[in-house]
């Protein structure tokens, strides 16, 4: 059974760039697209759009980009990590920044990870896959 | 006038000296109460001399230098201090404080024992003032140099996040569009697409580089003693690595010291070292030389290289911002790298200058400082 990976970001480019680098790096798990921290909660506590969801459905990581509309990327963080449900989500920051301010208050708040998005396309396509083979393929996940 | 007329007229001298001076003078007491005082000690303190002389001298002194007074005082008669000379607070007629400078000696008998006390006052309240609004006006331009380093940082964070998303965007699909077209593109298409990538990457490289620049001149130094030799080991063996099949001649002189924060002193050995390993392109091997001497309270440090060098006409640009004075083709990069550098000697009150004529390499002499300096405060 192959769980989603949960990607949260508002750039339709690095979205499609994503896209391509799961494609390539043959990994089957389905790519949920959020564009908004608030959306991103909403899909992992089942309400809003989302309300037909399975709130035990979690998916396998997130992916998360600090600089979102709406609800930016560390509250989604501390909101995930506060609730019993989803505190152990693996979630990976997948940002444009390295600004040791960011990337401290991320680790603070739990990130499993944090990468920075490279703006050359080979070295992106070759950090999205590691990334995903690390994790869906490597990472042994939690039991449901 | 007596038959001990020597006496006497050294006596009518110091009194009329007294009266002249325009520093405050006064005749103290063992008991502590003011039995001459001086027209100049009237001026400074507004009362007239009948209105003190008999009163307690230390009725005059500001409530919070009183116990100081009386300690220095006792120590004086004690003859454990041979005289006094501070600054202290004085309280005017009008209540308000005198800031003073005050020397006090013990006068003695023919036997040594203590007779009176002479204090010498002056008015220091102007002065004192002044060093007080210099020090305020100082910590306010700090403070205002502070704010904007900080909205320079914020600035820098801003334009180096939002361009690099495009950034990403023109360089990746440039690439996706050669890989998925490239049955269909003839050779001018792809040299057009090689330009958009290569464009692209100098732009990143560009924003790494403003980083740089705003990073290196708002982090607060912490300053150590920093071993120069092995950080530009360091920075050869990573120039070395980075190139394997070139040949190097990488020489530095061992046990060369400076005071200063060690992540800037290597950034800037990275930047001036990558400079030599750079425009000795043509060079084989390519040879660079670290060395340095102390003089006092600095410590002079040389990178030298035998590559193309530059124009000495064109010095004075060299570390400023964006000029560059080679082309890409020459190995001329995006003309900031020099301006950190001189950037981070500024920031150690230190200083960068350069030498070089064209195909015989370039000197680059740095000025840091060898020990800390004694008074170590918050840098500019």
């Amino acid at each position: 059974m192959h769980k989603e990976i949960l990607l949260v970001e508002d750039n339709p480019d690095d979205v499609e760039l994503t896209r391509i680098a799961f494609d390539e790096a043959k990994i089957a798990n389905r790519l949920v697209i959020v564009n908004d921290g608030a959306e991103a909660l909403d899909y992992l506590f089942a309400r809003g759009k989302y309300a037909d969801r399975d709130p035990d459905d979690l998916p396998s990581i997130m992916l998360l980009d600090l600089n979102l509309p709406k609800v930016d990327g560390r509250e989604v963080l501390q909101a995930v990590r506060a609730n019993e449900a989803t505190r152990t989500l693996p979630v990976v920051v997948l940002t444009t920044s390295a600004e040791p301010f960011d990337v401290e208050a991320s680790y603070a708040l739990g990130v499993n990870s944090y990468i920075q998005k490279p703006v050359d396309f080979e070295q992106f396509v070759w950090a999205v896959k590691q990334v995903g083979l690390y994790w869906l393929v490597l990472n042994h996940p939690r039991t449901a | 006038m007596s038959d001990n007329t020597g006496q006497d007229t050294g006596i009518d001298r110091f009194r009329l000296a007294m009266d002249a001076s325009g520093v405050g003078m006064a005749v103290v007491d063992l008991q502590g109460r003011w039995l001459e005082v001086n027209p100049a000690f009237e001026r400074i303190f507004g009362y007239q001399a009948a209105e003190i002389v008999g009163t307690a001298a230390a009725a005059l002194t500001h409530p919070d230098d009183v116990a100081m007074s009386q300690s220095f005082l006792r120590g004086l008669v004690d003859g454990q201090i041979p005289a006094l000379d501070a600054q202290k607070r004085y309280v005017h007629r009008n209540g308000e404080t005198i800031w003073a400078h005050v020397n006090v000696s013990v006068v003695r008998d023919g036997a040594g024992m203590a007779s009176y006390l002479l204090v010498q006052v002056r008015d220091i309240s102007a002065q004192h003032a002044a060093e007080l609004a210099l020090k305020a006006r100082a910590e306010a331009e700090h403070a205002a140099r502070y704010a904007a380093n900080h909205q320079l940082q914020l600035f820098a964070d801003a334009v180096a996040h939002d361009l690099r998303a495009p950034l990403r965007s023109i360089e990746s699909f440039s690439a996706l569009l050669a890989d998925r077209a490239s049955d269909r593109l003839d050779e001018t298409d792809r040299d057009y697409l090689a330009r958009m990538r290569a464009a692209a990457s100098r732009m990143s490289g560009l924003l790494s580089a403003l980083n740089d620049l705003a990073y290196v001149t708002r982090t607060e130094l912490k300053p150590v003693d920093v071993d120069l030799s092995l950080l530009a080991d360091w920075v050869g063996a990573e120039l070395q690595d980075a190139e394997p099949q070139r040949r190097a001649d990488i020489r530095v002189q061992p046990s060369l010291h400076a005071w200063g924060d060690e992540r800037l002193l290597k950034l800037m050995l990275a930047q001036l070292m990558g400079n030599a390993w750079k425009f000795s392109r043509e060079r084989e091997p390519i040879r660079i030389r670290v060395s340095g001497r102390r003089e006092g309270r600095i410590v002079q440090l040389e990178i030298r290289d035998e590559g193309i060098g530059f124009d000495m006409r064109y010095a004075h640009k060299l570390f400023e911002p964006f000029q560059r004075l080679h082309g890409p083709d020459q190995g001329g990069g995006h003309g900031l790298g020099l301006a950190i550098v001189r950037r981070i000697a500024e920031r150690h009150h230190g200083s960068v200058r350069a030498d070089s004529s064209p195909e015989s390499g370039a000197t680059f002499t740095l000025e840091l400082p060898a020990q800390a300096l004694v008074e170590e405060s918050a840098d500019a």
